[in-house]
């Protein structure tokens, strides 16, 4: 039973509705001819959580599927890397630099979580950047950072 | 102003030099992610939202247009020849296309698709031209009731119509609006669920949200088990069908044009489901429907035609009212109010250019697609046998860049990153995202028109019952609300949402 991933799901979802009754009660329900900012955000939570519940009887009445079966025979490995990768990127992104940063992801990416021939992988990366950067910066006018680059390209 | 009229200003906006090229883009954009399976409309129009703010908002608005009906195009090619739907409005399209392509036809296959699509997207902008004015002229007497009515009737009818569990589909459709409507409230100014954090006073913003749900969560999904695309090796052979292709399908062009556009208009319904019905009527309809399955044109050509009538069907509640039926009109949504554009029962007087601009795009866009799908099919073809494991990386990239340009925040990586993983979850947990968008974005106006009837009413909810065309909606909401609960609506929403929307 502990197991089960709707349970959990259900659970999941009704921790959120019961954070939304919460924070509505929390921000002013007003009176029904003058509703408050938290008004909707109040009766959303309430049918959130009875949806939950309706999720979570339902899994205690027929079961699911168990949480491991969910990645069973998945290479769920590379997702978390991609994840952990793309969270790097965010932090690295302004100081770093938009074409540094971006070359070594699509590199990280194309060398290590799906490879592709290791010649080929700098190739289209160089490209793919570069190109990006001419034609959101030069011709949609639109500022990516330059970051460790700004003496070369700012 | 006269439809002739009306038209003629539009084609004169639509033949400007700079819009044709922003539609060929459309269009050309549209046929590229329709023909690459894990990348949709809703991923590339998100994408190129910012793009539209470097022009007019004619120009912008005639891409993403054209991103959206140019994709029910692209969507059949790789269904002919890989059978793995381009996008999901083809997955129809799979089951007798790439069975007539293992029968060495998939050259009348693919015709037949562009053909049928391009006959059917016609109709559509006939009708839309025709409709939309008289329904605009209607809708001009709603009122906040009748706006909240329908809006509640667009979420129970995508939940309806989702995946799975209703209950969870209606959960996403919750937590949608619970997203719309972070940041400052609209009429105190108080901040909500903010969380102190400047970058939520103005909202989470609808680029991250959806490149995250649907651009980072589908990969995310497709790089933990190996895609293997196989892409047809016997002939395509000659493009346009024979005389006796024509007999067996004219009449299911016609259906499927007629029962895609009606259906694309309804609030929640769309491509998918209309290609689906037009599939399942075609069938019923057949005098021998074990051919089905089996290489039958007529399984091609009426879902074909009935997933680019639904596109164009699926302008008219936008333009007309102001809403979404769905989340590629969504996005459209966003376009027109990045433009400062409301789009709704004054559009067509307040900005009669922009809307007949559009609406003459997509006869010319139509046209191009035309061109684009038939000669250029082996350049598809050749798009087609591109790896996986080439394009993730590069669609990754794309999905940064776009949100990072949306806002000229990083912040909006994370957000994206965020709704990734939480895509990616959904996904496995079975919860649909499409609710949880088109909620998102109706959300504001939800709240909006529900506390305005309540303030016009002095807090009396009758005032829902009291207009017929609110009452009409709600009764039909609770009518969807009530199927699972009867045996037989349920099993036949069963078998409609049988496959993802």
């Amino acid at each position: 039973m502990t197991r089960n991933s709707e349970l959990w799901g259900g659970l999941f979802w009704l921790a959120i509705g019961a954070y939304v009754i919460w924070a509505g009660h929390d921000m002013g329900l007003g009176r029904l001819n003058q509703p408050g900012p938290g008004f909707a955000f109040y009766w959303i939570g309430v049918l959130m959580s009875a949806l939950s519940l309706g999720v979570i009887g339902q899994a205690l009445l027929s079961g699911g599927p168990t949480l491991s079966s969910l990645w069973a025979g998945t290479r769920w490995g590379k997702v978390m890397v991609v994840i952990g990768l793309l969270l790097i990127y965010g932090v690295g992104f302004e100081t770093i630099g938009f074409i540094p940063c971006t070359l070594a992801l699509l590199l990280v990416l194309m060398w290590f979580v799906d490879p592709v021939k290791w010649w080929l992988a700098p190739i289209i990366a160089v490209v793919a950047v570069l190109g990006v950067w001419a034609a959101l910066t030069k011709w949609l006018k639109i500022q990516l950072p330059a970051g460790v680059l700004a003496g070369i390209i700012g | 102003m006269d439809i002739l009229a009306g038209l003629g200003q539009g084609f004169a906006v639509a033949l400007q030099p700079i819009n044709l090229l922003y539609c060929f883009m459309g269009v050309f954009i549209g046929t590229l992610v329709g023909v690459l399976p894990g990348i949709g409309p809703v991923s590339a129009m998100s994408l190129l939202l910012p793009v539209t703010l470097s022009g007019t908002p004619e120009s912008g608005i005639i891409m993403m247009a054209g991103i959206y009906y140019g994709s029910m195009y692209g969507g059949s090619t790789t269904s002919v020849l890989v059978n793995i739907p381009g996008e999901a409005a083809s997955v129809v399209t799979c089951l007798d296309g790439h069975e007539m392509a293992k029968q060495g036809r998939a050259g009348p296959a693919l015709g037949m698709a562009a053909l049928a699509s391009f006959a059917a997207g016609t109709f559509a902008i006939i009708a839309l031209m025709l409709v939309a004015p008289a329904l605009a002229r209607v809708a001009v007497a709603f009122g906040p009731p009748e706006y909240f009515s329908l809006m509640v009737l667009g979420l129970t009818i995508l939940s309806f119509l989702s995946q799975g569990s209703m209950a969870k589909s209606l959960l996403m459709a919750a937590f949608g609006i619970v997203l719309g409507l972070i940041g400052m409230d609209q009429i105190t100014a108080q901040a909500r669920l903010t969380f102190d954090r400047l970058e939520l006073l103005d909202g989470i913003g609808l680029v991250p949200v959806v490149m995250g749900l649907f651009g980072v969560a589908e990969i995310l999904s497709n790089l933990e088990r190996e895609l293997k695309r196989e892409v047809i090796k016997a002939r395509i052979g000659g493009l346009w069908p024979s005389l006796a292709d024509w007999a067996a399908s004219r009449w299911a062009i016609l259906r499927g044009t007629v029962l895609g556009f009606f259906l694309g208009i309804l609030p929640g319904g769309g491509a998918v489901i209309a290609s689906f019905a037009s599939y399942a009527l075609e069938k019923k309809m057949a005098d021998d429907p074990a051919r089905f399955g089996k290489g039958a044109i007529e399984g091609v050509a009426g879902p074909e035609a009935a997933n680019n009538a639904a596109a164009g069907g699926a302008f008219i509640p936008l333009m007309t009212l102001g809403i979404p039926p769905n989340v590629v009109m969504a996005l459209l949504l966003g376009a027109f109010v990045i433009h400062g554009l409301q789009p709704g029962p004054l559009m067509m007087t307040q900005n009669p250019g922009l809307f007949w601009g559009i609406v003459a795009s997509m006869y010319i866009g139509n046209a191009m697609l035309l061109v684009l799908n038939m000669p250029l099919i082996g350049m598809w073809v050749q798009v087609l046998k591109l790896p996986y494991r080439v394009l993730f990386p590069l669609i990754l990239m794309f999905c940064v860049v776009g949100v990072f340009a949306s806002g000229n925040a990083v912040f909006d990586v994370f957000v994206m990153v965020m709704f990734g993983v939480l895509g990616y979850l959904m996904r496995k947990f079975g919860y649909e995202p499409a609710p949880l968008v088109l909620a998102f974005v109706l959300g504001p106006m939800l709240e909006n028109n529900l506390r305005k009837s309540l303030i016009l009413s002095h807090g009396d909810f009758t005032i829902f019952i009291e207009r017929p065309i609110s009452t009409a909606c709600l009764v039909l909401a609770a009518a969807a609300l009530a199927a699972p609960l009867m045996p037989a609506l349920a099993r036949r929403r069963a078998k409609i949402s049988a496959e993802p929307t």
